[in-house]
């Protein structure tokens, strides 16, 4: 068997395996919504930890993660830094937003937002918002997969085939199963990948190099620009120290309010399990280092892939590893693409039917699951489509993403802890904010001093929130408590 | 220590990562020497503040635990 052929039949068994695993789950959640969305509220600490890390770290950072490093050297640490600042927050949101869930019947981000401040508009508005933050995140996804499955068959499986049989996996069982396959499916996505992240990111150094700190050496001797904060814009000039620092703030403040990220808060089975989650995430957040330190390898490598995003394909298929592991590297990096994937898609489709479509036209429980299933094809679709044509690197996709998503944040704050918010004011300051920060990703160069689009907007957001919120009648105490006090 | 102290020391612990992982204290912190474990010091700069805020939230959960002891209420097990 040549080494393509065995590359591909270990990709095919991983599939095999990912999927006999999604399909398994879904034996054990109950055919309701409830189930779909939110597992029944049953998922353990295990789950738990592994669907958080798994769904956080993604193509983008087991592919774009070592781009950033090969190409933009010290800007990458932004990456390593923002995720546990951002999701340290969510020790006290969490079980708070859990306990509301429980109280009212919530699945979702909106529902929760909406049952504070009453209003189909805001609803329908955090479905648009989320599905417009979601497309670029799943094409992502879908780039990586295939990205990887091109490198290592040798071009024998090109980009578009191999990103629709990996996500035709995902589609399969995020279609039977709902968020009991996500979780599951995680779990063992979650462990390959951080064997594999770590195995790669401790081999190559020492293949290429002779060990960690003779390949720093070199670099420091060789390219000293790239071990010099804040690094490089995609084009090699001198990143801005307020681009470098507000990208760590923006996406600090957006990690947790990712919808999909955010639901799974109402999947967990208890308060001290999402707490837990919490405090055991920096364990999976230390695994960008090994993931930076496959990108610095390359750095110094004699020749240079197409585009950056490629370093960890490139750097694998000429090290002359074996066919075995080069098949095991590429199951790792489609676990990354696929375990945000899957969380990505059953997201969208649960916020477009219970968001969207359910405040204006009650359907049945029997008809919000199916037509959650045709919007995880239709979703998924759309993004393949995009995955074949868009050009951007893959970082900028989700910086861009993140712009919008941080707008969440405070209205997500005003829901749980200020008791004088308002619709008005929550409504009015979402949509500022989310045209702010669309305005500047469209128009980058009026950006004052290459600052976070997402940072822009919530400098506009904010202030507005306040404005209206204090200038409007308050909120009735009763509807208040029922928010403030659980 | 009590639970209120914690709680106190978590908040000003990641006020503190915030700011030291950002203009300007950062790049007064932007030297690849000394190297530690073979890592440039910037990167070991921000994973040591990751490891750290791993120790406060245990124990800020450690004593949150102690506070409301065996008998918790609120969805918790």
């Amino acid at each position: 068997m040549d080494q393509a052929t065995l590359i591909t039949v270990v990709i095919f068994v991983y599939l095999a395996v990912t999927l006999g695993v999604g399909l398994a789950a879904g034996r054990r959640a109950s055919r309701s919504v409830q189930g779909y969305v939110a597992g029944d509220r049953d998922f353990g600490l295990l789950v738990m930890y592994f669907i958080t890390g798994a769904t956080v770290f993604s193509a983008f950072a087991f592919l774009g993660g070592p781009g950033w490093a090969y190409s933009r050297g010290a800007a990458a640490f932004y990456i390593l830094t923002y995720g546990v600042l951002g999701m340290a927050p969510w020790y006290a949101m969490g079980p708070k937003v859990a306990a509301l869930g429980r109280r009212f019947g919530f699945v979702t981000q909106a529902q929760l937002l909406v049952g504070r401040f009453p209003s189909r508009g805001l609803s329908a508005l955090m479905a648009i918002l989320t599905l417009a933050a979601f497309i670029p995140y799943v094409t992502i996804q879908m780039r990586g997969a295939g990205i990887v499955i091109e490198a290592v068959t040798d071009g024998r499986i090109p980009l578009a085939v191999g990103a629709a049989v990996a996500y035709g996996v995902v589609l399969v069982y995020v279609l039977t199963s709902g968020v009991s396959a996500v979780g599951w499916t995680n779990t063992f996505q979650g462990v390959v990948m951080l064997v594999i992240a770590w195995a790669l990111g401790i081999y190559l150094p020492y293949h290429l190099y002779g060990g960690v700190g003779p390949m720093f050496e070199q670099i420091l001797a060789e390219r000293p620009e790239l071990l010099s904060l804040p690094g490089l814009t995609g084009s090699g000039e001198p990143w801005s120290w307020a681009g470098y620092s507000t990208a760590i703030l923006a996406s600090a403040i957006g990690v947790t309010m990712w919808p999909h990220l955010f639901m799974k808060a109402y999947t967990a089975r208890s308060d001290k399990i999402i707490r837990r989650t919490v405090i055991l995430f920096p364990t999976f957040q230390i695994f960008l280092i090994p993931v930076f330190l496959i990108g610095f390898a390359g750095v110094l490598f004699p020749e240079s892939p197409d585009q950056a995003d490629f370093i960890l394909p490139f750097l694998v298929l000429r090290s002359e590893l074996p066919a075995l592991v080069v098949g095991l590297f590429c199951a790792g990096a489609l676990s990354a693409s696929m375990s945000t994937g899957d969380a990505l898609l059953h997201g969208a489709a649960s916020v477009v039917v219970e968001d969207g479509v359910q405040p204006f036209r009650k359907l049945s429980d029997k008809a919000q699951r199916l037509l959650m299933r045709i919007l995880v094809v239709a979703v998924g679709g759309l993004a393949y489509l995009f995955a074949l044509v868009e050009g951007f690197s893959l970082v900028d996709l989700l910086l861009a993403s993140y712009g919008i998503i941080c707008q969440y944040m405070p209205a997500m704050v005003a829901a749980l802890y200020w008791r004088r918010a308002t619709t008005a004011g929550v409504v009015s300051g979402l949509l500022v904010g989310s045209a702010v920060s669309v305005f500047f990703f469209l128009v980058p160069e009026l950006k004052p001093l290459g600052m976070h689009e997402g940072i822009l907007g919530l400098i506009a957001h904010v202030p507005v929130l306040l404005a209206v919120s204090l200038r409007g009648k308050p909120q009735d105490d009763e509807h208040v408590e029922g928010f403030l006090n659980v | 220590m009590a639970f209120r102290t914690w709680r106190r020391i978590t908040w000003a612990y990641y006020l503190t990562f915030a700011v030291a992982v950002i203009w300007p204290v950062q790049s007064l912190v932007n030297t690849p020497k000394p190297f530690v474990l073979g890592l440039p010091f910037q990167m070991v700069w921000p994973a040591g503040w990751i490891l750290g805020g791993l120790l406060v939230l245990w124990r800020l959960d450690a004593a949150r635990t102690r506070h409301i002891g065996a008998a918790s209420t609120g969805g918790d097990e």
